[in-house]
């Protein structure tokens, strides 16, 4: 009876929201849109009312000293963290609603770690991982080979696909984990640091791969490496403390740099936001 | 849009996971409830301390002899263990090669692998019959040492692993002999885990039954061992024969009694050995 | 080198049996030791019957906890969870035989209609209380060595729970739960007095022999119910120490394979 009852009251509300062309969920939607987020971790607050909007395409870099709530923010974002206050809109839905939960959020947005993670298995199986359904992942050939492609790695694993991938270096690693992550076709991407303590190619290449994803879909890449921000050369974040400071075009904020505390970073490495 | 059920697909995972687990969850408290409640009747002070075998064949008022010998037997054969325990686990860490360790290591692994009904057969074969040791104390407590042996060499040898290796090295540094750094920094660091695993070393040949069901025991009629080669009562075995003798209500009583003051027994020493870890942690 | 010893003092206490009677009894099915015939085969099947009913029981249960107790359970109750399961450990044998005979037994009457409770599955039950805790102990261990970033990766790629418990975390604690299972099936096959009071002591291959529903004999418990009978010396008594000798090799197969990589200490 209550059942009946509820589905009753909701369905003519649900009629208005869930027509072909939603009103509410205008074409233009944002693909992220972060408004007034805080949290709160052991009693310490990480992110203070940080409210950000992503763009359609192009990368956004992070940038912030250690300890300023980046890799906290991603973690946020993608709901490995969900004691947030304030809302993430994804296309414009709250994130807390999302359809099928948490996982497929995750499916639609990526999260690249800063240190590899890979699955004790074989390089193939670790790309096809995140597949629902075995038989999708025995078939997922041409996927693999598309997704390992784009991650710049397919010519140097080719050869064995079927070796162990604990067997590549970290930053081939990296990599895989990238094209892992490429292969369940998320709709952003998010990367923690992802070239931290990489050789001077991989960090080349992933860069090169970023840059070629960014063509399509948004990214948001933490780094330290000012350089690397301004190669990345899209939206620029400066965040300290758990707040957005300032932002902006990667170039104007690099060189004319508005806010005080982000003129003292850049200059001397440090930042004292209180 | 449809109505959101609380349960997605993970739900019947997760449920499934918890109700297999439903037992693991219930029956240790049950286990333990059981047997206190079938024990209370008897239960009391005077039941444990009690010693007059007035009434025949385990009808005893209590079961002091009982619980006398378990402890006897516990409490020797961790005594004749204890320095080959000790000794082993010095000679693994300070002088043995790499070789000799990893043989030492698949033997003691092998030793815990046996059954101890094996051991107890081996008793009654050499102690017993080769030696003419008879059914004695002493056979117990040679088979049951033996039955706790690699428990007490993996645990010493755990104890000693905690000692960082710097410490040895500082020790070395000063012109330390090998037995001085035994002597001086490790006995006295490892101690009391040492102790801990003497203690559940204890608690281990309290529950044992079947090696000592041959070597050592009788039913009754013992109150305190005259020498070292005359045979004991214990809790274990006592509760043993009890279960085969029937269906009587007085026998029963007194079983559960037994099993439950066993059980105290057992978990008290447990308990203990938690204790002093915590306090050789600090 | 004591290993060496009993075994060998094992053997040489059989060998009367076998210089007489060559190894062909092992597989023989009758055992009446007053007609000199002394087959092994029905303790051995009821052995290996006890044993695979009890990890048939214990093994979902003790890991389902396992799961329950690393993943789902917030650290506040984990530990008394642990800690009831460490209590279940050290019950002696002899008191889950007490369970088993006065609890178990009538129960197994009168549910199943069986004129008698002491049948291959009353020991398989029993035994089955016994290693749960060892399994459960051992896999919770596993699971939790398991690291972080590897729940958080699988976490990323979309996986959930279910995918997550059996693609990532089972397979990488399966060693664990693979030497969990291999001692505790060692420490079931060597119980002894509690399997003895329950598991009816009939020396028979059960008919047909996937019916656990009969009484049957195992190793353990033909040694504990027949020792204290035979005479120091005689065939019989040479024929019951073969069975610890037999016992013992089984076992310490198992304890081997159970540390052939990793070397445990439990």
């Amino acid at each position: 009876m209550v059942a009946d009852l509820k589905r009753k009251r909701i369905v003519p509300l649900q009629q208005g929201v869930a027509l072909p062309s939603s009103p509410l969920k205008p074409l233009s939607a944002p693909p992220l849109q972060v408004e007034q987020l805080t949290l709160q971790l052991g009693g310490q607050s990480v992110l203070q009312a940080l409210s950000f909007t992503l763009p359609t395409q192009g990368i956004t870099s992070l940038i912030g000293p250690s300890g300023a709530g980046k890799s906290s923010l991603l973690r946020c974002l993608n709901g490995l963290e969900n004691h947030w206050r304030g809302s993430i809109l994804v296309d414009g839905a709250n994130v807390r609603h999302w359809r099928g939960g948490w996982d497929q959020l995750r499916r639609h947005i990526g999260l690249i770690a800063q240190k590899p993670v890979v699955f004790n298995a074989s390089i193939r199986a670790n790309v096809a991982f995140g597949l629902q359904g075995w038989r999708t992942r025995r078939r997922a050939e041409a996927l693999i080979e598309q997704s390992l492609h784009q991650a710049a790695l397919w010519d140097e694993v080719k050869e064995r696909l079927d070796a162990p991938a604990t067997t590549l270096s970290v930053g081939q690693q990296q990599r895989l984990c990238i094209a892992r992550a490429l292969a369940i076709k998320p709709k952003i991407l998010l990367l923690d640091e992802p070239t931290a303590s990489l050789d001077p190619r991989s960090k080349q290449l992933i860069e090169q791969t970023m840059l070629q994803l960014a063509e399509t879909m948004p990214l948001i890449c933490v780094t330290h490496d000012l350089e690397q921000a301004r190669r990345l050369n899209g939206q620029f974040i400066f965040i300290c403390d758990g707040r957005v400071i300032e932002q902006g075009a990667c170039e104007q904020v690099l060189d004319q740099p508005q806010a005080i505390e982000t003129r003292e970073f850049l200059r001397w490495n440090v930042c004292d936001c209180d | 849009m449809r109505l959101r059920l609380p349960l997605d697909q993970n739900f019947f995972g997760k449920g499934l996971v918890v109700l297999l687990a439903v037992p693991a969850l219930l029956l240790p408290t049950l286990v333990l409830c059981y047997i206190f409640w079938q024990a209370a009747p008897v239960l009391s002070w005077g039941f444990v301390v009690g010693a007059t075998e007035s009434a025949g064949f385990g009808m005893a008022d209590g079961i002091f002899p009982q619980l006398l010998g378990s402890l006897l037997l516990a409490v020797m054969a961790c005594v004749i263990a204890a320095p080959f325990a000790l000794s082993t686990a010095l000679y693994y860490r300070a002088y043995a090669s790499h070789r000799q360790q990893r043989l030492l290591m698949v033997m003691f692994n092998m030793l815990q692998g046996v059954p101890p009904i094996v051991f107890g057969l081996c008793g009654l074969v050499v102690l017993v019959n080769l030696f003419s040791w008879g059914v004695s104390l002493l056979s117990g407590a040679v088979v049951l040492a033996i039955v706790v042996l690699p428990l007490l060499v993996l645990n010493t040898l755990a104890a000693l692993e905690r000692i960082p290796q710097q410490y040895s090295e500082a020790g070395a540094a000063l012109g330390l002999s090998t037995g001085a750094i035994i002597w001086r920094l490790w006995l006295p660091e490892s101690g009391i885990n040492i102790m801990t695993g003497l203690l559940l070393a204890m608690a281990r040949a309290l529950s044992e039954t079947a090696p000592i069901m041959f070597t050592a025991t009788v039913f009754s009629g013992v109150v305190w061992p005259d020498s070292i080669f005359s045979p004991v009562t214990t809790l274990q075995t006592h509760i043993f024969y009890l279960a085969q003798e029937g269906n009587d209500a007085q026998v029963t009583t007194i079983a559960w009694g037994s099993a439950a003051v066993l059980v105290l027994l057992v978990a008290a020493f447990g308990l203990l050995s938690r204790m002093l870890q915590k306090i050789g942690a600090h | 080198m004591t290993i060496v010893l009993v075994l060998g003092f094992l053997l040489y206490s059989s060998w009367p049996l076998i210089a007489q009677q060559g190894v062909a009894f092992i597989v023989g099915s009758e055992w009446y030791p007053f007609e000199s015939l002394f087959g092994m085969l029905p303790a051995l099947v009821g052995t290996l019957w006890a044993v695979a009913l009890a990890l048939m029981i214990a093994l979902p249960c003790g890991v389902a906890a396992a799961i329950l107790s690393a993943e789902l359970l917030p650290a506040r109750l984990r530990n008394p969870l642990r800690f009831s399961m460490e209590l279940m450990a050290g019950v002696p044998s002899v008191v889950y035989g007490l369970l088993g005979i006065w609890v178990l037994l009538p129960l197994l009457e009168s549910q199943l209609n069986l004129l008698t409770g002491r049948t291959l599955l009353a020991a398989g039950l029993l035994l089955a209380l016994m290693i749960l805790p060892t399994i459960m102990v051992l896999a919770e261990d596993a699971l939790r060595g398991v690291r972080q970033s590897q729940r958080e990766a699988a976490k990323n790629l979309g996986l959930g729970w279910n995918a997550t418990l059996c693609r990532v975390l089972l397979p990488q604690a399966w060693p664990g739960i693979r030497v969990a299972t291999l001692l505790a099936s060692g420490r079931a096959m060597g119980e002894t007095v509690a399997v003895m009071l329950v598991v009816g002591s009939i020396d028979r291959i059960p008919e047909p022999f996937y019916n656990f529903l009969q009484p049957a004999q195992t190793l353990t418990s033909r040694i504990g119910r027949e020792m204290a009978e035979a005479s120091v010396g005689s065939q019989h008594w040479a024929a019951l120490l073969f069975c610890g000798l037999l016992l013992a090799v089984i076992a310490i197969v198992v304890s081997l394979a159970a540390h052939r990589k990793a070397s445990v200490v439990v």
